[in-house]
């Protein structure tokens, strides 16, 4: 079997632009779910019972099920609600409600690996609790927040091909669609798998200069 | 598929979902296990032999090409990899054993990187103690490194588990009949899906919620069990 350049070369147009689709809904989704997860995180430790709650099922529930069970609950859900999205935004959705539970769980044991004496501190110095928490405890806890979030948001950039099922035009529907099409496999998946190792590459590459920028 | 479907949610129903969906609750746990002892080998020798060999060594930079692209690509994408280019390579497997190949492949690079950093999370002194001893390169992996590795790999190794589960749901794309393609038919054949899904989503979650209180458990007992090496 020969790597056939040309038909490597021919599809991957059609390839690059399911990869923008790919880092939009990435983006938007490790966007929205980084700007939730804190404010969440903060809520489960210090909120009024019944938030702790519920954000803790919240986690439990969301982290003890396949990302893809979340995404068909979201599909059908959403329209039955009354809510139409299309693909894109269904997407979204799910991936935002997946990384923002794996993300809360990342940052609440961040905060809580810091030690009693810096929480007793702000209380001492007469900051209200949610304010020791929000501008003493979470800033310092981002140095050990930053490499397991970028984990998790890789995680969310791989879990994006499971939009395929739902018919999103990414990188793998559209490759699968190819390979279904033309046959040609070995120089799709190659590509496929080449253009998920490069969005995900940039994701870590940048995630270890601002590691490099706090330390 | 109405906003009716949300209000009424049918114990009936859902009992019969929860019974039609034990046996592939059966196969998605078998699929797992079976991935599970065929990659922990593979992954940790791999691993231990990844952080007591060279950087430049040949095996430890295909490990590192290894682990990369396994990290670095969608459980999706290898699982297609396998069901297409397996018969393209002139192997021919059952649906399950491409499933189990497939997550054995991607659990292998994962548990690489567990062997690697609970081997390289050894103290330094406990190899310098043992050449002082006189004990060559393998012995001292044999007697001294391994056994105070190997404890700081059960609960991960466990943990991975929890991950092949998650995992092996997508091997619903290739038609494997287990949990998450079963609920899938059941909702095309009903058109009924909060109790399909609620039940499934019940399945999965107590299974790995039964893991994870397991895990916690043998964390506590070997923590506890403090050998020398954990005092630092």
């Amino acid at each position: 079997m020969n790597f056939d350049w040309k038909s490597f070369f021919e599809f991957m147009p059609r390839l690059i632009a399911a990869a923008v689709v790919t880092v939009e809904i990435s983006l938007l989704s490790l966007t929205l779910a980084c700007l939730l997860a804190p404010a969440l995180a903060v809520l489960r430790m210090i909120g009024p019972a019944p938030l702790r709650f519920l954000v803790s099922a919240f986690v439990e529930i969301i982290r003890g099920v396949p990302p893809l069970v979340v995404i068909a609950f979201v599909y059908f859900a959403m329209p039955a609600a009354g809510l139409a999205l299309d693909g894109f935004w269904t997407g979204v959705l799910a991936l935002t409600v997946v990384g923002m539970a794996y993300a809360i769980e990342i940052i609440r044991s961040a905060i809580e690996s810091l030690g009693r004496g810096q929480r007793e501190a702000g209380l001492a110095l007469g900051f209200p609790l949610w304010r020791t928490y929000i501008e003493l405890l979470l800033p310092q806890a981002l140095k050990r927040i930053l490499p397991p979030l970028t984990n998790e948001l890789a995680n969310i950039i791989k879990a994006s091909a499971l939009l395929s099922v739902i018919s999103v035009h990414e990188i793998s529907q559209v490759g699968q669609a190819l390979i279904f099409e033309t046959f040609v496999v070995v120089e799709i998946i190659i590509q496929m798998a080449v253009l998920y190792l490069m969005i995900v590459g940039v994701l870590i590459w940048l995630s270890r200069g601002l590691e490099q920028r706090l330390a | 598929m109405s906003s009716q479907a949300i209000r009424t949610m049918d114990p009936q129903f859902m009992l019969t979902v929860l019974v039609r969906l034990i046996p592939p609750l059966g196969l998605t746990i078998a699929v797992s296990l079976a991935a599970l002892v065929l990659a922990t080998p593979l992954g940790l020798s791999l691993g231990t032999l990844r952080a007591t060999l060279p950087d430049r060594h040949w095996l430890s930079r295909l490990t590192d090409v290894y682990v990369f692209v396994v990290r670095g690509t969608p459980i999706l994408i290898q699982i297609f990899a396998v069901y297409f280019l397996l018969p393209v390579a002139g192997v021919k497997l059952p649906l399950f054993w491409m499933g189990v190949f497939a997550l054995v492949f991607n659990s292998g690079g994962y548990q690489a990187e567990i062997g690697r950093a609970a081997v390289q999370s050894v103290a330094r002194g406990q190899w310098e103690a043992a050449s002082a001893l006189g004990f060559d390169d393998v012995n001292t992996i044999r007697l001294f490194i391994l056994p105070q590795a190997m404890r700081r790999m059960v609960a991960p190794v466990m943990n991975e588990l929890s991950q092949l589960i998650k995992a092996s749901s997508v091997l619903s794309i290739i038609s494997l009949y287990e949990l998450h393609k079963a609920a899938e038919a059941i909702i095309s054949a009903k058109l009924r899906f909060v109790e399909v899904l609620v039940v499934e989503g019940f399945l999965y979650f107590c299974f790995i919620a039964l893991l994870s209180v397991l895990v916690g458990r043998i964390e506590g007992r070997l923590s506890g069990a403090g050998g020398l090496a954990d005092q630092r």
